[in-house]
């Protein structure tokens, strides 16, 4: 049992890191290197360094964090949930913590497929656990390629084993723990241009002309966003529905479970996640020693 | 005023809905919308959603626990 899983190692995370451990906090990172930080060429607006690649500077944050003994897992986090304490699944570890911060960047991935906006709640859903229910024994698709993916496609079986994994054209990228299960499910690699349907979502339609009757679609594409885990434990959003809303000591609406840098919105800064990260593990800290 | 809540088990946004009018001392009906077919397709027809929860109040639909039109809603 971790006292904080900090999931995500970019600016907001490593500095919460820092301040965790050295409190004395049994501090986990986890997440994968995929920090948006990683695409910038050149950085030469961070205090104290002039100039820096954003790769650079990533992975000096990482290594200054694995120098003082931090322990930091490169797993992509599919899950989180909540027993006794909070859960943190990746494809192959379960973790519990009493307190989670979700430092995961960029909160909001737009699939540019025709409809998808217009038939949310209508066929499409982002949401296995909430509405799952919909589809008994009706046939369903799931939109992604990875571990994912499939970590929902397994949630709706308890719902329905008519289930359809649709890449959108992606091959599938699986680890060996879900490899396993993709045998359970029809897949469908053809790119999709639109979702079609009136009052609610009826069809697929690909790029290659052809279309396959769906009554429902959810949406699991890429890695599961903070948004995508806010949904799975009802942690509210702000009024953009895209970004996780944090009180002033960046606590989410859910008591334990902390948000800091890109997901919670505002201005997309290193050096304002760092800030954050450190101001969130402040909280952290005070949260983890008062419970 | 006439809250209608409708819901499943296992929606967290649900929880959060329910804990939020008894936070607030008023009194609701919770539909469990996975048990109850005819209110499942009350709240369809409704909303036009096939996504929980739904909220009815006084006639007035609300897709998702949106507080903000709970308050503007309950307040009147």
């Amino acid at each position: 049992m971790y006292d904080v899983i900090i999931i995500g190692k970019g600016p907001a995370g490593i500095s919460a890191a820092l301040y965790t451990h050295r409190a004395n906090l049994k501090t986990l990172v986890v997440g994968r290197n995929n920090s948006s930080v990683i695409k910038a060429h050149s950085v030469d607006n961070y205090y104290g360094v002039p100039k820096i690649s954003g790769a650079d500077l990533i992975q000096t944050g990482i290594n200054q964090a694995k120098d003082l003994g931090i322990e930091i897992v490169d797993e992509e986090v599919i899950s989180m949930g909540m027993e006794e304490s909070f859960i943190v699944l990746t494809k192959n570890n379960k973790f519990e913590a009493k307190t989670v911060l979700m430092a995961t960047g960029q909160p909001y991935k737009k699939i540019n497929i025709e409809n998808v906006d217009n038939l949310e709640g209508k066929g499409i859903s982002y949401c296995t656990t909430c509405d799952g229910f919909f589809y008994k024994g009706l046939k369903v698709g799931v939109l992604g390629y990875n571990d994912f993916t499939i970590h929902e496609a397994n949630e709706l079986t308890a719902f329905t084993k008519d289930i359809v994994i649709f890449t959108n054209g992606r091959k599938l990228e699986l680890s060996e723990t879900y490899e396993n299960d993709i045998k359970n499910f029809e897949v469908v690699e053809d790119e999709i241009i639109k979702f079609d349907g009136n009052e609610f979502l009826d069809s697929v339609v690909f790029k290659n002309g052809k279309s396959e009757k769906i009554n429902g679609m959810f949406i699991a594409y890429g890695s599961a966003s903070s948004t995508d885990f806010a949904r799975k434990l009802g942690i509210l959003t702000n009024d953009d529905q895209k970004s996780i809303k944090v009180d002033q000591n960046y606590m989410t609406s859910l008591e334990g479970v902390f948000a800091a840098g890109d997901c919670i919105g505002g201005f997309n800064q290193i050096s304002t996640a760092v800030g954050e990260g450190a101001i969130a593990a402040k909280s952290i800290i005070k949260f983890a020693r008062e419970n | 005023m006439t809250i209608k809540v409708y819901s499943t088990p296992t929606c967290p946004y649900c929880v959060n809905a329910k804990e939020y009018f008894n936070s607030k001392e008023l009194s609701y009906e919770d539909y469990d919308v996975s048990a109850d077919r005819e209110k499942a397709r009350e709240m369809i027809e409704k909303s036009g959603q096939r996504g929980v929860p739904v909220i009815d109040i006084d006639g007035n639909i609300i897709v998702g626990f949106d507080k903000l039109k709970i308050d503007t809603l309950i307040s009147k």
